[in-house]
């Protein structure tokens, strides 16, 4: 069994203390995922890991229903997410992409902010979030921000965190009637995801997974034409599930299938 | 907070099959480290290291997790179940005893990851139909018996478990 490298522990039950000792060498540590097998394979060395678990304000969901939001807290594992009655009343297809995530035992510990900050392209939860029009707390010990998710996620595996801040909370407005997620996965994690959000005069398509980060379009329901242009003009990766054809071609059917917008 | 002196071990107390215990840890210490090579329960299998094959599973508060890849001082104050942890005395569990009669282990290496993975489903959702056990287990992978046999056991344990309760 590969031995992790030496790491110290920063613990804390308050905000503020976490905020202060995050920083590049200081790394964010919730479900650990993600960070335990980097520490393992070297690809991260951080000096210490600063556990966000004991924080309650980041493992909470919260509804507000004057606004028609829930906010749910940047630790909250996908397992907490999918099975919160919250979330299955007003996110129907979050919850349920949460409860798809990775594995059974990834969903145990994985977390909603972690998925998010390791910013991994072949993921669910980005695309989902991106098209029920997110929007992302972040804070550091000097101040907070709010970001959209794609202000957030801006590359492979890249996020606009400086170094010293977390992803606190994300905010999120009821789901939409016509609302769908539908994903192509054959290993632990999607190959092509497809966010859509279908009303009588609009058609709003979010492509994640095969993309560097997810992507969004609206359309006017009917305009093939816009559709076409937006499925030839992606940039899809070329990786072991399959090279960008052939990724396109699964796209453009789900989408000509769904939307009923075959010819 | 000066995180640059953070410390580099913490004491857990967890409870482990029922036991008691309280230890100082190194922070890098994974679960399987802790329960094969410091408590000597070497039921519990490693191999990917990636949270990907599942042969490392454990219920860590009833959730199953991958002990190579979770941190052993995240157990503080948690119940951790082995597949040490499933036998009465010599009464084998119920998911323990199908897997016996439908054949569903020959090389074994990867049979005590299924069966925390089955008895963690089974004790959240007992009425668990086949396309949920086929879903909840696609994040394990067996080299040698083949999943039909598996199945088999799940569902017969599944039956076995609701006969009893």
């Amino acid at each position: 069994m590969t031995t992790l490298p030496e790491v110290g522990l920063v613990r804390s039950d308050e905000l503020p203390e976490v905020l202060a000792a995050v920083d590049y060498d200081h790394a964010p540590y919730a479900g650990g995922t993600e960070l335990v097998p980097a520490m393992g394979l070297g690809l991260r060395r951080p000096a210490a890991i600063v556990d966000l678990k004991r924080v309650e304000a980041l493992k909470r969901i919260d509804v507000d229903a004057e606004a028609g939001a829930v906010t749910i807290g940047a630790a909250v594992t996908h397992r907490r997410l999918s099975d919160h009655p919250a979330a299955r009343a007003h996110l129907p297809t979050l919850a349920a992409a949460a409860s798809r995530v990775g594995n059974a035992r990834v969903r145990s510990t994985g977390t909603v902010g972690g998925n998010l900050c390791f910013a991994e392209p072949r993921s669910d939860l980005g695309c989902v979030l991106l098209a029920l029009g997110a929007t992302a707390e972040v804070r550091s010990g000097l101040g907070v921000r709010t970001l959209g998710i794609d202000e957030l996620i801006v590359g492979a595996f890249e996020t606009s965190l400086e170094p010293d801040e977390i992803l606190t909370t994300v905010t999120l407005p009821f789901e939409r009637p016509g609302m769908s997620y539908w994903k192509l996965q054959s290993h632990e994690r999607p190959t092509l995801g497809v966010a859509l959000v279908v009303t009588e005069d609009r058609w709003e398509i979010t492509v994640g997974a095969a993309t560097e980060r997810p992507t969004r379009i609206a359309l006017a329901a009917g305009d093939t034409a816009g559709l076409d242009a937006f499925v030839d003009g992606l940039e899809l990766s070329d990786d072991m599930t399959g090279p960008p054809d052939y990724k396109r071609s699964v796209l453009r059917t789900h989408l000509e299938r769904t939307l009923g917008a075959a010819r | 907070m000066n995180g640059s002196h953070a410390s580099t071990s913490t004491v857990v107390r967890c409870r482990v099959n029922g036991q008691q215990v309280e230890m100082l840890v190194p922070v890098r210490l994974t679960v399987a480290e802790l329960l094969r090579d410091r408590l000597g329960l070497t039921g519990t299998k490693v191999s990917c290291q990636m949270q990907v094959c599942g042969v490392c599973t454990v219920l860590v508060d009833g959730n199953p997790v991958s002990s190579c890849a979770t941190l052993a001082c995240d157990l503080d104050g948690a119940e951790v179940l082995t597949v040490e942890g499933l036998a009465q005395g010599r009464d084998l569990h119920p998911v323990q005893e199908a897997f016996m009669a439908a054949n569903a282990l020959q090389c074994g290496y990867c049979t005590p990851g299924f069966i925390m993975m089955a008895v963690a489903l089974l004790q959240a959702h007992p009425d668990a139909e086949a396309a949920e056990v086929r879903e909840w287990m696609d994040g394990n992978l067996c080299r040698c018996t083949g999943y039909a046999p598996i199945e088999t056991a799940v569902a017969v344990a599944a039956s076995r478990m609701r006969g009893q309760t």
